[in-house]
């Protein structure tokens, strides 16, 4: 079977394109916009209609992991179906993602209604989905996967920055803000659901799977667990007042200032992580996503939690080299 | 979901599989413990999210010795989270001994172990947001974690246990949102429980009666009915449902509300250590996850048996804050803020010395000639603890002499004839009201000074240092503040006999199918440590009993994880 990867180059499509070129059945094209056409790899801008049906030509299947801007998303889900049927593309699994269930709280299944009012990100994707259902309706087969927050080594979102943020105290043990769930899921595990989607026949309607990891710890207890392996401890505990002053005045002036070196052509590696009031909601929202249904569905396994944790926090260290011997100090708490 | 108890309907019957009485500790915890394993529950909190005064009366009552014993309305609170709204946050599990039947002991041993209770204490530290399950100084603070008091090594007294601390943690702040969202559980505030119910032939609740101060009556029938309302108001609830059983319900043998037991507790003695300061870690200590930790002084459970001593613990503490000798700029203050300070941490700076002028001018002196210790004690303690959300634990003086007083912490051992029982006054919802009448026996002393003895000689040995003690006085000094405030426990004492206890090693009352406690009224002794971690580690274990026995269909499967 013949695949495009769309957003090959991201952190989720990259690992599956690495994880493919093992296969026996699948052989994978991984397409982007910075790429430079290969054997293995096609440029593609997946808003320009001219170009998704050239990369498109000739598979038997798309994955779509585009990540990026609204329009990218949204916009670009419309016209990979479009170019789909027009060259006879018949499959597509789609990476969504749980924000779809916006300020939902409580246990998340599939079935669960959608809510796209809490921002840009959630918006895009739910009117993503709706482009891709429709590819279904007219005889495509579509799988849709919505994954919790997928980490793992080289996750920036959720380990690099979380684990910055840890060692400059302003994350840490954030009480009832850090209660919710974090609903992890490893990229492997990620990158596998994929594999098992496409070997999924979807006609009529599409095939929807939560992915999270069944022990996925609420933020706190995931914080908490990465501060010791990282070795940024003691942990602090966190008022939510500071919190709000980090999110509402101290954020947008970094994000300011990070578009500004990004525009001037100057790195902004150096500059502190922004703390947005976005990520403060993710990280106080009890919403629990069930992962039950592609457990069964797909045979889905994932990862034991301490295992994920182990590899991205040694992948934390090796990139951080002035830690690791802070990291080399840390305590073997048992964990609980 | 959280609502309030005025919007249930006049005279409704509302149905579920668990009725939970008490929004405190033992009430959330089981709550908690319970969501989304397919039962429908319902939980009775009297109080709601903030303080309020003709609720909190509702626990007026009597004492029959004031200076043994604080009024029952202090120490509690009737709002959700309890008495964890108030709560100093000290945690620790009881020991293997605590279980132990003590031939030395009369009335001691559980039905169960602490083994029984070791896979639900992770999860109870982590409600009470106290860090990893480790209480070795090694395990907590790390294999090079330095010693108590360097020297010292003893095959009969330990330096190696610790206890660490809650933030402290308000249980009802921290879990409202997680009770909020859960969709099967219903917490009604405002609900206070004025009866139980029991069936014609006396072996099952039938219906929980439920009053609002605004007059709203209504009743839950439960398949199983949970008294989590903490260690005097449990008791005071089953005396108080006398309609069908006379004596009140599970009190067939006289002994609900019987072996009420706090702790013996006060500062005795000077310890004196040689060397330098820096050999002693007298204070808090914070492990990697962030948690005060401090350092305890204990004799071996091996020694405790062969030498007949009841469990105890000591910290290293400072001199009487009253006593203006100490020169203390830090304690004088605390002595004059007392105005400021709450009942309940107020009370073991009022020791009952009045305050004289001399008193005052004394203490206002050491303040005055202390300013340097006494504005950086004051600043730390508004950055860590006024202003901290994990708040330092206590006052701690800056060790500069190497002399302590030993702040003891002891079991009580358990008496029928300490007691609470219900008299004739009734509160506003028409419930007779409390008198507590606490006693204590020589025996509890005498326990606590051979327990001095036994470290005074290990201490000598050792050649640290030396402990003395006034043995004349110690009765006094232990005994200064009465019962130490808010550890109620042993009302309804666990048991396997029905005719010395109340409910069995499943903390089910013996003699009503349907009827569980969950609290430290259950604890049959003591124990050295403060109750709360192992009430709300027995809470889960009772959790996971009624998951099996209530449980509508074959037990939720877990997730599966991948080997």
């Amino acid at each position: 079977m013949k695949v495009l990867v769309l957003g090959g180059s991201g952190y989720i499509g990259s690992r599956l394109c690495a994880m493919l070129a093992d296969s026996t059945w699948v052989s994978a094209v991984s397409g982007s916009r910075r790429a430079t056409a290969s054997a293995s790899t096609v440029r593609v801008d997946s808003t320009d209609a001219a170009s998704m049906k050239r990369a498109l030509r000739g598979m038997d299947a798309v994955v779509n992991c585009v990540a990026g801007s609204a329009p990218a998303i949204a916009q670009g889900a419309h016209v990979l179906v479009q170019a789909a049927n027009e060259v006879g593309c018949q499959r597509i699994v789609h990476l969504s993602t749980m924000s779809v269930y916006g300020a939902f709280e409580g246990e998340a299944h599939e079935d669960t209604p959608r809510d796209p009012s809490i921002g840009w990100y959630a918006k895009a994707k739910c009117d993503a989905e709706d482009a891709i259902a429709a590819f279904a309706t007219h005889g495509g087969s579509v799988v849709m996967l919505r994954p919790g927050c997928v980490w793992g080594p080289g996750s920036e979102l959720w380990v690099g920055r979380i684990g910055r943020l840890l060692h400059a105290r302003r994350l840490g043990d954030l009480g009832a803000a850090g209660d919710g769930w974090s609903n992890l899921v490893s990229v492997d595990d990620v990158c596998a659901a994929i594999v098992a989607s496409l070997g999924m026949e979807a006609r009529g309607a599409p095939l929807v799977y939560n992915l999270a990891a069944p022990d996925s710890p609420r933020w706190n207890d995931y914080f908490v667990d990465l501060a010791l392996a990282i070795g940024a401890t003691p942990v602090r505990r966190l008022s939510p007042r500071q919190l709000q002053f980090d999110a509402r005045l101290a954020s947008p002036a970094l994000k300011l200032a990070q578009i500004a070196l990004t525009k001037a052509r100057r790195g902004s590696r150096h500059l502190p992580d922004p703390l947005p009031p976005g990520l403060l909601g993710v990280f106080e929202r009890q919403l629990h996503l069930r992962g039950d249904r592609a457990r069964q569905a797909l045979g889905w396994r994932c990862t034991p939690y301490t295992e994920v944790l182990r590899s991205a926090a040694t992948w934390f260290m090796s990139n951080d080299p002035v830690r690791t011997g802070a990291a080399q100090r840390t305590l073997q708490v048992p964990p609980t | 979901m959280i609502s309030d108890a005025n919007d249930v309907g006049q005279g409704a019957l509302l149905r579920a599989d668990l009725c939970i009485v008490g929004g405190g500790a033992a009430g959330i915890s089981l709550a908690l413990a319970l969501t989304g394993q397919g039962l429908d529950i319902i939980l009775l909190e009297s109080g709601r999210l903030k303080p309020h005064a003709p609720t909190q009366s509702l626990y007026d009552g009597e004492v029959s010795d004031p200076k043994l014993h604080s009024p029952p309305d202090k120490y509690r609170q009737r709002r959700l989270g309890g008495s964890t709204t108030i709560w100093g946050g000290r945690c620790m599990p009881f020991d293997a001994i605590d279980f132990e039947s003590r031939s030395y002991l009369p009335h001691s041993g559980w039905p169960i172990s602490l083994e029984d209770l070791l896979p639900f204490y992770p999860e109870a530290n982590r409600l009470a947001e106290a860090g990893r399950f480790a209480y070795e100084a090694k395990a907590a603070l790390g294999a090079d974690a330095p010693p108590m008091l360097r020297g010292f090594r003893s095959e009969v007294v330990s330096t190696d246990g610790l206890e660490r601390f809650s933030c402290p943690t308000d249980f009802g702040a921290r879990y409202a949102r997680r009770l909020r969202v859960a969709r099967d559980v219903r917490v009604l505030l405002g609900a206070n429980c004025t009866r139980l119910e029991l069936d014609a032939d006396s072996r099952r609740i039938g219906e929980v009666e439920a009053t609002t101060l605004a007059g709203r009556r209504f009743a839950i029938a439960a398949r199983a009915v949970v008294l989590a309302a903490g260690g005097l108001e449990t008791a005071r609830l089953l005396l108080a449902s006398r309609d069908v059983a006379h004596a009140g319900i599970g009190n067939e043998h006289d002994v609900v509300g019987r072996y009420y037991m706090c702790h013996i507790a006060g500062n005795v003695g000077t310890l004196e250590i040689g060397g330098d300061t820096s050999g002693v870690r007298h204070g808090y200590e914070m492990s990697p996850e962030g948690i005060y930790c401090r350092r305890r002084i204990a004799v071996r459970g091996s020694e405790q048996r062969r030498l007949g001593l009841a469990n105890a613990v000591a910290r290293l503490h400072f001199p009487r804050i009253t006593d203006p000798r100490h020169g203390s700029g830090v304690l004088s203050g605390l002595f004059l803020a007392r105005p400021f300070i709450s009942y309940e941490y107020a009370k073991r700076v009022n020791d009952g010395t009045h305050g004289s002028l001399p008193l005052y001018a004394n203490h206002l002196w050491n303040v005055l000639t202390d300013p340097l210790d006494t504005a950086a004690f004051l600043g730390h303690w508004i950055a860590r603890r006024t202003l901290a959300q994990r708040k330092f634990p206590s006052v701690i003086l800056r060790n500069r002499s190497n002399r302590f007083s030993l702040e003891l912490h002891g079991e009580q051992m358990p008496h029928a004839d300490s007691r609470v029982s219900l008299t004739d006054k009734l509160d506003a919802l028409g419930m007779p009201q409390l008198r507590v009448n606490w006693r204590y026996a020589r025996a509890d002393i005498e326990s606590l000074r051979r327990t001095l003895d036994v470290i005074a000689q290990e201490v000598e040995r050792s050649g640290i240092g030396r402990l003395s003690y006034d043995g004349g006085t110690l009765e006094e000094d232990l005994m200064r503040f009465g019962a130490y405030g808010g550890h109620h426990i042993g009302t309804t004492r666990m048991g396997s006999d029905p005719r010395s206890s109340v409910v069995d090693a499943n903390c089910r009352v013996h003699s009503v199918g349907n009827l569980y406690i969950a609290g430290s009224s259950v604890f049959p002794t003591s124990s050295q440590a403060n109750p709360t971690l192992t009430l709300i580690a027995l809470s889960l274990r009772l959790g996971r009993h009624l998951t099996q026995r209530l449980s509508p269909r074959p037990v939720a499967v877990p997730d599966e994880v991948a080997a």
